[in-house]
Formats: structure tokens, sequence, C-alpha cells
């Protein structure tokens, strides 16, 4: 993420501070699709992440009274997104709803799948390649899946990680390194 | 130590640079110094290109799209929140009063009508705590009339038989 891409959501927020509700519409229209997608991936369940995002939307809009761009506004952000994700997981609401959105998400991959227009036979495969990877994800201890999404997805580096999930960089490392470790036991073949 | 080489990530415990290296986030001059490594270390060869592997199934997830009325039902919810309550409508004089947003003269004004409305409603309805009392000493003094006014009667019934038992007698 780049220095200036920063200043100008600083920017940009800071004059949501002052009432322009315009750059508000900016912020949204550039960071709607990260963080639902971040939070899609954390709950594995679309309604409930869309839910969770317009919280995060609706925080950002609710504090732009206090705002200080003392942080990156991504790091910001995603801090609110991890936090309720972690949240809602922690709660048990994320584990209840599992089995019954299991079918769901798939129906949505099958969707994806069919799209794209493939073979049948490539499309089992793209399903069942799918399916491993949602799994091994979803065993990942909750922290450690916040890290690697925001590692892999929203290429975060480790002190914006640590300062979204606050906790130091070297426990991020840690984190990271571990739950790697179990990904690349779990998903090495799927390469390709 | 040589420039041109580095210690090995992972027994130094810097695996975090590997990963780095498979998420393509190093700079070139530390990407150059990696992959000389790598080329030369077994170990970290093997846990890159495992890395490498799992970082490109991890591309085969692609998110769902997102519903079309997100934003509509996100400003909705702004709207909402923004537009004040019924208590706030009725309490915003007064908060505005108490930020300093309006001066002291219309409460000054406000606190003079007050004072005027209920010295007004005194003066119509003036509290009389001593016109009920005469009403009670009436009240006690009918009740004393009536006691004795009964014992008397009864009185007369006792006296009556006994004045027909004459009577009769006589008869």
């Amino acid at each position: 993420m780049a220095g200036a891409t920063i200043e100008r959501d600083a920017e940009l927020m800071l004059r949501v501070r002052e009432g322009d509700t315009q750059s508000f519409a900016v912020l949204l229209e550039k960071y709607r699709g990260p963080v639902i997608h971040f939070l899609q991936r954390m709950i594995l369940n679309q309604a409930v992440a869309e839910e969770l995002a317009q919280e995060v939307f609706l925080r950002v809009y609710r504090s732009r009274a206090n705002y200080e761009p003392t942080a990156k506004f991504t790091t910001w952000l995603f801090r609110i997104a991890s936090h309720l994700a972690l949240n809602h997981i922690r709660d048990g609401r994320y584990e209840r709803n599992q089995e019954s959105l299991d079918e769901e998400v798939r129906e949505g991959m099958g969707r994806q799948v069919a799209s794209l227009g493939p073979t049948v036979e490539q499309s089992l495969v793209r399903e069942s390649k799918f399916v491993e990877i949602r799994q091994a994800i979803q065993n990942l201890p909750a922290k450690q899946r916040a890290a690697v999404l925001m590692h892999k997805y929203e290429e975060m580096e480790y002190s914006q990680i640590a300062a979204a999930l606050e906790c130091s960089e070297s426990a991020v490392k840690s984190l990271l390194f571990r739950a790697y470790e179990g990904l690349r036991a779990k998903l090495a073949h799927l390469a390709g | 130590m040589n420039p041109n080489t580095m210690s090995c990530p992972l027994r130094s415990g810097n695996a975090d640079v590997l990963l780095s290296y498979c998420a393509h986030m190093l700079d070139e001059e530390r990407t150059e110094l990696l992959e000389r490594h790598v080329a030369v270390c077994a170990e970290c060869f093997a846990l890159a290109e495992q890395q490498k592997s799992v970082w490109t199934a991890l591309d085969n997830w692609e998110p769902e799209p997102i519903s079309a009325g997100f934003d509509a039902a996100l400003f909705a919810r702004i709207a909402a929140e923004e537009r004040p309550s019924a208590w706030e409508r009725w309490t915003a004089p007064v908060r505005q009063w108490l930020s300093g947003d309006i001066g002291w003269k219309p409460a000054l004004s406000m606190g003079v009508a007050c004072l005027t409305l209920v010295v007004g409603i005194y003066l119509q309805n003036p509290a009389r705590p001593d016109v009920a009392a005469p009403t009670v000493k009436i009240e006690a003094q009918e009740l004393e009339q009536a006691e004795r006014a009964l014992e008397d009667m009864e009185m007369l019934r006792q006296l009556e038989p006994s004045a027909e038992t004459e009577e009769d007698k006589r008869l």
C-alpha cells in the first residue's frame, strides 16, 4: 500500500469529519470489496459478512468526529473488521451457523464455477479445491486465520497486521508461521 | 559475512523472511540475496516451494459477489441514526441552552414568563387552609345534638310502656 494512498485515505476521512459525506462514499467505494471479502473468508457466510461489514462502515462513520490520522486508515479499518469478526466467532454464532451455511457456500461456489464455463471435470476439480482450501482456512484458529487473510489477500505488512490485531509484530510473525505451516501440510498439493 | 550471501532464515529464526519472499513482499536486493540462498539450501528450497504452492492454491479462492443493495442499506442505517429521536427533539432547546448555543436573554424571558404564570395561578386559586376548620366544628356540634336527641327519644320510649301499664291497671 503506497504512502500516497494512505495520505489520500486519511485526507478523505478528515473531510468526512468536516461533514463531507461524498468523501465517505469514496472510501466506501474503495474499501467495500476488501472489507466484505475479508469478512466472507473469516466468517464463511456471505449474509453475515455483509452485515458485519455494514457495522464496520457504520462505526467508521460514527467515529468521524474523533478521527485523527495517527494510524493508517486501512489498519484502523481492518482493526474494526477483525475485532467484529473475532467477536462473532468467539460468541459461538459462527459455529452454530456453519452447518447450515455449508450448503449455501457450495451453492455460491457452484454459481462461480458455472459462470466460468469450464467442462464438468474442470468444475469438479475446482469445486474440490475450493472445499479443501475453505476447510483448511476454517480449521485455523481465528487469530491465525485473520492474520493469513490480511497477509495474503490484503497484502498488509506485519506491522499493520499487528496493529489491526492489537498484538506485537513478533506475535504476528509467529501466528503466520504456524498458520502457513498448517496450510502447507494441507494445501501444498493443490498448486497449479 | 559475505555480502553476496545471507544466513539461513530457518536456522536463524527468521522464517518470516521466507514468507515475505514467497509473497513477493521483499525489495529487489533482499529477493536476490534470498534467491541465492534458496538455491543452495535444501531446507529453505523445500519450504519456499511448498509456500508458493499454498500461495497459488489460495489464489483460487475467489470471493462471492457483493449484494447490489449494500450501499443503499448502509446509507439508510446512517440516515436512521442521524434522525433525532422524539426525546432528542423535545429536549433540543434545553440541550442547546446548556451547550451555550442559546444566550441568557431567551432563558431569562422564559423564566420570567413561567414565574408570572405561577403567580397568576396562585392569585386565581389561593390556598385557604383556615376555611375548612369551622365546617369541621359545625359538623361536630351537629353530631353531638343528634346524639342527645337520640338519647332523649330512647328515654321517652322507656317511659311509655310503664305509663301504659298504669292505665291498664286502672281499667
